[in-house]
């Protein structure tokens, strides 16, 4: 029952697997419907709240702390974490920590593991591992039982299935059921309880991820809403952790900062239903609680970010999944098309970040219009959308860009490299569009407007350009010129005055 | 609450390494001892070269004192946020049952004995575990419940497996530790006494709250956690904010997933 | 002082009504724009696909046409932030570093500029249409234009602003992404329109002829009557019917 990623069946660029979600109408129209739901809570939660920037600010400077003294946190933590009797591991690999983890199980003589939802561990493909040692691992997040027993990988951080409908639900639940269940959700998910209670109560291991790991006191915090996180470090008698090495925050103050940010930016709400502090396995004298408890520090490319500045800041995420839930395209092809653990924006930039060889990057970064609606809701302003520009540039300079396009671009340099070329191109082209425009639009889906007449008429070069009427306009302007009104000539002038002496014109946006 | 909240003598250094637990474990072996002695040396050295790592790609040396850290916690304004205890009882009712849950105010613990006892006769609840504090031997359940059922107090017995009876119980009884108004969460904290799970596995929750105990702000709660520091913390400190519940399955909710469905907050006083 | 006229390639050779509009507008008010012609194009297609050299290229013509300007004004949201890139890209060109900064400090997106500059709203423009306005998102998100377009649009008389559902979400034109990812972006502009058809409008104004031109393609490929306007086009037939 531990499925694995499901590859094989999937195409292998991010345009064939987008242009399959988006034939996909029940994928659509769910995730249309959950990112709107999640992202019209989250503005309300924000607006209740008040003080939204403010507190993005916030949070944006403890991370940005946190990573930047990384050495000394991540150090703290460990040892706070090891003197409250917790076993600390370090996997500086996906590898490392698969391997760490198998040993452990191993160790434990462990038959089954219930896991809480981690990104982590799909990152690690950690559930194919164990199945691979003979240990059952049960997936105990509703969302998350119910993909792993369809053998599919999330498509959403926050809502793994939404990509199923009830039917299918009730089909894959049956099953497990050995009876034919309704497609109610009621029933879906009381049965669900009932059977992963039994595995609860059996398993040897609880597995977690980490939302935060507090480094003044050595604790792990999670953050959850069906109270499977609890059951999985309550009942069985170990407890492994995987922990990626930048989820530290210094203290418990800072903990109330990241509790008012990740669960309104996530769903809206005030805070989720259960948040745990762990310090720690049992007290010798407590009733229940592990009795042996792992961390499991993880790398796999994380430190690949630091002292890089344009990347770095990918370090502060929090994982609510803002960034999803207001993508436009994320709305239209889905979490799976982005090809791996991490979907939507943040998976955009992620994926190729934690892989420094280029060459294993493929085009997820071009799947973006750089609307820059992810780095708005980030709670932790982190500027996704800049990062997209810098991944493509990276590709670029690497030699890796698309040939074509390539081409093109060094086409577009010669031409706007010289006005007079310009000029030269332009008259070019209205006498070469003559073969293709009617009504003044063109409709032809030839070549490069292939794609773009599919959906839309394009527009034609105009007969005579801006630059062509100048000479006319500027005539006629200076003929009719009113006077400046004095006020409005003082501004001008005062705005001159102002500049160099203040630090930032205009906009948002870039770092500061 | 004091800040202290470990329970005493423990030896956590070694805690770890005496791979205790019940009769005839993987762990209690000697075998195991010694592994995780050998991991336990691996991890310090990979410890290192991490963080040298770290610094290295900071293009720095080791930062090994504690940084100026000008942000920490909540901006300066929300330091000053407080309601009256009026506005905390409503605003914390508010929030709590605006998401399922049930709050009741009753002037004493007599009161609460008898509201539970009615829910307990109202709901036909058999099994009743409760922690083992004085507050709840106060409030005197095992004399007020309907006949035929059954009151079990945590770790109080030798031998007792409190996972399992948390687990049939019906309803699960605690003592709130703290509150907070602006989130509607309760707070728990694990000890000897106050297991985990009975806030946990019980179909139902009834968690008595001292009104004095309802803070403002979760910061407020945080600030005991920072004071009392590394190896005065309990193992789980746990914030509860209305029944368990799951958008899953097509975004339709549903209530009562895998912790209680059902949960009552009595305000004392 | 001197206030030049950045037009923008988009406006100068396929919507040159857009750039006159706002020229003329702005001489109501004294302001006498000039029109430095070695101006190309601000670089953004090269920047947003990763080809900075290239990007360079094209934008070393506009640091060099604007050296001496005071104000530079752009009838696009995109193109004016555009510029705000350019410390950045030119942050490992001491020569050129220094005049890009400059470059950002004096640029404004048209609607920017009349109310934050000028102090301007009411232009006494009369447009007795329903109007609904989509606001792109280099220009509102990451420029910060958002209240201004609004303020001039709520002192032009008769005009009925009606609000576009998700006005915010993008139109899906996102540059050559247009091309790239066709049936991607190709989604996004038919919900764009969808919403557009909700508010039954006569007029969609926006501030950017990139967004303008994507959502006006495919209103005219799925028949609609919808107009589509620029902010300075509408203001300036307004000014005239008044």
């Amino acid at each position: 029952m531990s499925g694995g990623a499901a590859t094989g069946t999937k195409p292998a660029t991010v345009k064939a697997r987008a242009d399959l979600a988006l034939n996909d109408e029940f994928l659509r129209k769910a995730v249309k419907y959950t990112t709107e739901k999640l992202r019209s809570g989250k503005k309300t939660a924000m607006e209740q709240h008040g003080n939204w920037e403010e507190w993005r600010e916030r949070g944006r400077q403890i991370r940005l702390h946190t990573i930047a003294h990384l050495d000394y946190y991540l150090n703290l933590f460990a040892n706070n974490a090891r003197a409250n009797g917790v076993h600390v591991h370090f996997a500086e690999s996906d590898a490392d920590a698969v391997r760490i983890s198998l040993e452990i199980a191993r160790r434990v003589e462990a038959k089954s593991v219930v896991k809480s939802k981690s990104m982590v561990t799909e990152e690690l493909h950690l559930n194919h591992a164990l199945d691979s040692i003979g240990v059952e691992a049960i997936e105990t997040d509703l969302g998350e039982y119910i993909i792993q027993l369809a053998g599919e990988t999330p498509s959403h951080i926050i809502i793994p299935a939404i990509h199923k409908n009830r039917y299918q639900v009730a089909d894959l639940l049956s099953e497990q059921a050995g009876e034919k269940l309704a497609p109610d959700t009621k029933i879906l998910a009381g049965f669900v309880r009932k059977k992963l209670r039994e595995k609860f109560l059996e398993a040897d291991i609880g597995m977690t991820g980490c939302n935060f790991a507090i480094a003044e006191t050595g604790s792990m915090v999670l953050f959850e809403n069906e109270g499977n996180a609890r059951m999985v470090t309550t009942v069985p008698r170990t407890q492994i952790t995987l922990m990626g090495m930048e989820r530290i925050i210094p203290s418990w103050a800072d903990l109330e900062v990241m509790a008012t940010l990740l669960p309104r930016s996530a769903t809206g709400q005030k805070l989720t239903v259960y948040m745990s502090g762990i310090t720690g396995p049992r007290r010798e004298a407590d009733g229940d609680g592990p009795e042996e408890m792992h961390i499991v520090i993880v790398d796999n490319g994380r430190s690949l970010q630091l002292g890089d500045p344009e990347f770095q800041e990918l370090l502060n995420c929090i994982r609510c999944g803002a960034c999803l839930n207001v993508c436009p395209v994320y709305r239209h092809i889905g979490g799976h098309a982005y090809g791996g653990t991490y979907s939507g924006p943040i998976g955009a930039v992620l994926t190729p970040a934690l892989k420094k060889n280029v060459a294993e990057w493929d085009d997820i970064a071009n799947a973006s219009s750089l609307c820059g609606a992810c780095s708005e809701a980030c709670p932790v302003k982190i500027p996704l959308h800049d990062m997209l520009v810098y991944l493509r540039r990276r590709k670029v300079e690497a030699g890796r860009g698309n040939a074509v396009e390539t081409a093109g671009m060094k086409g577009f340099a010669a031409v706007m490299g010289k006005a007079g070329r310009y000029k030269a191109a332009l008259k070019l082209g209205r006498i070469g569009q003559k073969l293709v425009v009617r009504d003044g639009g063109i409709k032809a889906k030839l070549g490069p407007l292939k794609g773009w007449n599919t959906y839309r008429i394009a527009p034609s070069i105009a007969k005579e350009t801006f630059r062509e009427r100048w000479t006319t306009l500027d005539q006629e302007i200076r003929a009719g010129l009113a006077e400046m009104a004095p006020d409005m000539k003082a501004r001008m002038e005062q705005k001159l005055k102002e500049r160099g002496t203040k630090g930032k014109e205009g906009g948002h946006g870039h770092g500061g | 609450m004091g800040d202290n909240f470990g329970n005493g003598s423990d030896t956590h250094a070694d805690r770890g390494m005496s791979g205790e637990g019940g009769v005839a474990s993987a762990q209690a072996s000697a075998s195991h001892r010694e592994w995780l002695a050998e991991m336990d040396a691996q991890s310090h050295a990979a410890q290192e070269s991490f963080m040298n790592g770290i610094a290295a790609k900071l293009r720095r040396a080791r930062v090994t004192e504690a940084p100026k850290h000008p942000y920490r916690g909540a901006p300066d304004f929300w330091h000053a946020f407080e309601w009256t205890l009026e506005e905390r009882i409503e605003r914390f009712t508010a929030n709590f049952e605006a998401v399922g849950g049930h709050v009741v105010r009753v002037p004493d613990l007599a009161a609460a004995r008898v509201f539970i006892a009615e829910k307990a006769a109202e709901m036909s609840a058999k099994y009743v575990i409760r922690q083992n504090e004085p507050e709840l031997d106060r409030l005197g359940l095992e004399d007020a419940l309907p006949p035929g059922s059954q009151v079990t107090v945590w770790n109080a017995e030798a031998d007792m497996d409190g996972k399992a009876r948390a687990a049939e119980a019906d309803f699960g009884v605690v003592m709130a530790d703290y509150a907070a108004a602006y989130t509607g969460s309760i707070t728990v904290l694990s000890s000897a006494d106050k297991g985990r799970s009975v806030s946990l596995l019980p179909t139902a929750l009834m968690a008595i709250l001292p009104v004095d105990r309802l803070k403002t702000r979760l910061g407020e709660i945080m600030a005991d956690f920072d004071r009392a520091g590394q190896g005065n913390l309990p193992a789980g400190i746990h914030f509860i904010s209305g029944p368990s519940r799951s958008a899953d399955i097509e975004n339709d909710l549903t209530i009562g997933v895998h912790g209680p469905g059902i949960v009552y907050v009595l305000v004392v006083g | 002082m001197k206030v030049s006229m950045f037009v923008t390639c988009l406006s100068d050779a396929v919507f040159p009504r857009v750039g006159e509009a706002m020229v003329r507008l702005l001489a109501r008010y004294g302001v006498k724009l000039d029109f430095p012609p070695s101006q190309t194009c601000c670089g953004q297609p090269a920047y947003n696909s990763g080809y900075w050299e290239e990007a360079r290229t094209s934008g070393k013509t506009l640091l060099q046409a604007f050296e001496d300007s005071d104000f530079v004004i752009s009838p696009s949201g995109s193109c004016t932030h555009m510029i705000h890139n350019y410390p950045k890209l030119f942050e490992n060109d001491p020569v050129w570093l220094p005049r890009a900064k400059a470059l950002q400090e004096k640029s404004y997106e048209f609607a920017q500029f009349f109310v934050q500059v000028l102090g301007v709203t009411d232009v006494g423009a009369v447009f007795p249409h329903k109007v609904t306005y989509h606001p792109s998102c280099h220009g509102s998100r990451l420029l910060g234009v958002k209240d201004e377009p609004i303020a001039l649009m709520e002192q032009v008389k008769g005009l009925e602003l009606v609000p576009l559902p998700f006005a915010e979400d993008c139109c899906g034109f996102g540059g050559t992404f247009a091309v790239k990812m066709a049936d991607i972006s190709g989604a996004m502009v038919t919900e764009k329109v969808d919403h557009i058809k909700e508010t039954e409008a006569e007029v969609l104004v926006g501030l950017d002829m990139a967004c303008l031109m994507n959502i006006g393609g495919n209103l005219r490929h799925r028949g609609e009557k919808v107009r589509v306007m620029h902010l300075a086009e509408l203001l300036e037939e307004g000014v005239k019917l008044a």
